[in-house]
């Protein structure tokens, strides 16, 4: 099976209101992906029809292998879910809503055992298996519905908003939990507003604005897709100013021709692939600096103060290099270099500011 | 102080504003009271009038015409029927048609008869209020009629033409002038013995308790579940609702059993209540009686998000539902449109059957339309609100 799950039109309507909208896509199995979008763009309805816990109005999806209309019994064999808000049974004991769950799966007696010790010992819980769900902290809570999620060792597992509220600490032992669930061939599905989780676990992302998938990439993919249109974006406006720099030059405009040659070789060069790159050096001086300018894959020094260098240069590994090697040469003693991308959250805003600016309804 | 005014001002309009966005609550709330007051005003604030009885006049003449007169004319009866036959007179009370045979004797119409004129009047004392009624009033529309029967044989007395009848009077004249004055002796008959209004009530509340606890339970596990997301859970994993939904109705129906006889053991020991019927059947109605009010619990749960939805949806009912089902009064003596609205709802034949069995000590047999009736509306209840079932969370 190459996919985990595969949409096909999937559509939710409520009354005149399309929370999810034909939706289309392939999660890889035994991958981790992320799935974002704003609040109401629709993402938990759609988490929620895969999941079966939601008819959906129109068009269809696999999941594990099977149709969610025609067989979701099977699909809910194949699934676990954590669900955004802990749904145990507050009063009873985190054992008893592991056996509960255990026994809505239909597993034997034996199993059932061997399977909430193990689990509850890998999220290291079992020392409060006696306690009341109320009484625990919202970590343990967490942890006793992972536990109660995978006690059926489901094939695909949805965590909707797993570490929201948590500490620094147990937000680390679910990722750590959610990366060795997958190594253990698990496809998950996570669900998330917290950008850094995200980029950290999942090989994919598919982002989901107004009912409407609106990106699915690499987080690398994401983010060379912003770079790029950020580009394109750059050198359209670049061009037209070459273009209107033209015109005033044939209309005699123009008295200094040198500087005006160099003013558009300059704008020129801006249309090439640059990137920010940030370099530490503890006794930078204006000799080295001097020297810097001459580089040609140095587009523009932008900063330098304190010993931090920021240039704009040409986005190749070579001239990273060379700069690199420049620097040293000079006796540059470098610290850090650091080179900036954009980051997920960017690319976040990037692509639901631009469907809400394209008329995509947020909902 | 403006700052806190200003505060408290803010709860006012945010209380305002949500009761004002939530229309079913908006409705609930000026809708319920109306329902309320009207049904207090006219089902339960007047007097008691209107009761079923049933004459039986085995003798024909004035003296029956007049006492027949006497009762129709008195707002207190429902006359359902005049037979001659005193048997069928007691079936009808025995079965519940009516709440007093009144049974004349078939010497009614004989002036010439000396002997006391016995009136029986066969009272269905299981109906503690409609009996208290019914006693008082019956015993003053016969002092009205000895009145008028002693002064009529006072005129017969003194006219020759009857002179066999002056002759006895003669004998012993002080004894016939008390044997006019005594023309008519009313024999009340209570048919079910003393009954307490408390014993008259505790069926009906036993009823009550299992309705409201069967209803507003299933609102809290069902609803509740649902708003929680532990229903969420349940339909994560691969469960029918209809076993999600049986096993609800089990824990339910063993707790409001458990509760019910509770209620009994209690009334029992503490106020000496008696069941004259079977304690298993009256167990067993009760087990009836609460699957029927968690079907409907389930049906209204059905469709509802939240609980507090389902409180909205379930008081216009519950609440009507307590005072028209003849809990605190006799649902015989409600003005016709409530007692339709009786007829409609479960309550009734819950209240009817506990005390038919509890009171009267009737058996199958005597409540068996009462049983029909309430697994109609338990099938009913159950069909709807599995169908119906929103799985969706």
């Amino acid at each position: 099976m190459k996919y985990a799950i595969e949409t096909f039109d999937l559509t939710k309507k409520y009354d005149d209101f399309t929370a999810v909208d034909a939706l289309n896509m392939k999660i890889d199995n035994k991958s981790i992906f992320g799935f974002l979008g704003p609040n109401g763009a629709g993402k938990t309805t759609t988490i929620k029809m895969l999941t079966c816990l939601v008819q959906a109005t129109a068009g269809t999806a696999n999941v594990a292998g099977y149709d969610i209309a025609i067989n979701p019994n099977e699909v809910r064999e194949k699934i676990g879910m954590v669900p955004q808000l802990v749904s145990l049974y507050s009063d009873l004991t985190v054992r008893e809503n592991i056996d509960l769950c255990a026994d809505f799966y239909g597993l034997p007696e034996d199993l059932k055992v061997s399977r909430a010790e193990e689990l509850m010992e890998l999220v290291d819980i079992k020392y409060a298996q006696n306690k009341i769900v109320k009484q625990l902290s919202g970590g343990m809570k967490q942890k006793a519905s992972v536990v109660a999620s995978l006690i059926h060792q489901p094939d695909i597992l949805f965590l909707d908003e797993p570490t929201i509220g948590l500490d620094p600490t147990t937000k680390r032992v679910l990722w750590d939990l959610v990366e060795e669930l997958n190594s253990e061939g698990r496809t998950i599905i996570l669900c998330s507003h917290d950008m850094y989780e995200v980029e950290l676990l999942c090989d994919e992302i598919g982002i989901i604005n107004g009912g409407i998938l609106a990106a699915f990439d690499t987080p690398r993919g994401l983010k060379d897709t912003m770079i790029n249109e950020q580009k394109e974006k750059k050198s359209s406006k670049n061009s037209d100013v070459i273009t209107i720099m033209d015109e005033l030059r044939k209309e005699g405009g123009v008295e200094d021709t040198a500087a005006y040659d160099q003013l558009k070789d300059k704008i020129e060069r801006k249309n090439r692939d640059l990137k920010e790159l940030s370099v530490m050096i503890s006794n930078l001086d204006e000799n080295m600096l001097n020297h810097l300018n001459d580089i040609p894959s140095i587009h523009e020094i932008v900063e330098h103060d304190s010993g931090r260098l920021v240039m704009d240069i040409e986005s190749s590994e070579e001239s990273v290099s060379e700069i690199i090697s420049e620097i040293i040469g000079q006796g540059g003693n470098i610290t850090s270099i650091s080179t900036k991308d954009p980051s997920l959250e960017d690319v976040f805003m990037s692509v639901t500011t631009k469907n809400k600016e394209e008329g995509v309804n947020d909902g | 102080m403006m700052v806190e005014t200003k505060k408290i001002m803010w709860m006012v309009k945010k209380d305002l504003l949500v009761l004002w966005r939530h229309k079913p609550r908006l409705l609930s709330l000026f809708l319920f009271p109306i329902i309320m007051i009207t049904l207090f005003g006219y089902g339960m604030g007047g007097t008691i009038n209107n009761i079923p009885v049933v004459v039986v006049d085995q003798s024909q003449g004035p003296i029956t015409d007049a006492t027949l007169s006497a009762i129709k004319g008195n707002t207190l009866y429902d006359v359902k029927s005049i037979t001659s036959d005193p048997n069928a007179g007691l079936a009808m009370v025995q079965n519940g048609q009516a709440k007093a045979a009144i049974i004349l004797p078939t010497n009614y119409d004989n002036l010439n008869d000396t002997s006391q004129k016995s009136i029986v009047v066969d009272v269905d004392s299981s109906d503690q209020l409609a009996a208290s009624a019914i006693i008082p009033a019956t015993q003053g529309v016969f002092n009205q009629i000895n009145q008028q029967i002693a002064e009529q044989k006072l005129q017969t007395t003194s006219t020759p033409a009857i002179g066999v009848t002056t002759n006895q009077v003669s004998g012993s004249s002080g004894n016939a002038f008390q044997s006019i004055l005594n023309t008519i002796n009313l024999q009340i008959n209570k048919l079910y013995g003393n009954i307490t209004y408390l014993d008259f009530l505790v069926p009906a509340i036993i009823g009550m308790t299992v309705l409201f606890g069967c209803v507003f339970g299933m609102g809290e596990i069902v609803a509740g579940e649902r708003e929680r997301g532990e229903l969420a859970r349940l339909f994560m994993t691969p469960t029918s609702v209809t076993t999600v939904i049986g096993g609800k109705i089990i824990s339910k129906l063993v707790q409001e059993t458990g509760r019910g006889i509770i209620l009994i053991v209690a009334a029992i020991v503490l106020f000496g209540i008696i069941i004259n019927g079977s304690i298993m059947l009256t167990i067993l109605l009760l087990i009836l009686g609460a699957l029927c009010f968690i079907g409907f619990g389930i049906m209204i749960s059905a469709r509802v998000s939240s609980q507090e939805d389902f409180m909205q949806s379930v008081m216009p009912i519950t609440m009507p539902m307590m005072f028209v089902s003849g809990v605190f009064y006799p649902i015989e003596t409600m003005p016709w449109i409530f007692q339709k609205i009786a007829y409609i709802l479960p309550l009734t034949y819950v209240n009817d059957a506990l005390r038919a069995v509890m009171l009267k000590g009737a058996g199958v047999g005597d409540i068996w339309l009462d049983i029909v009736v309430l697994l109609g509306f338990t099938a009913l209840f159950f069909l709807l609100g599995v169908t119906q079932f929103n799985r969706d969370i």
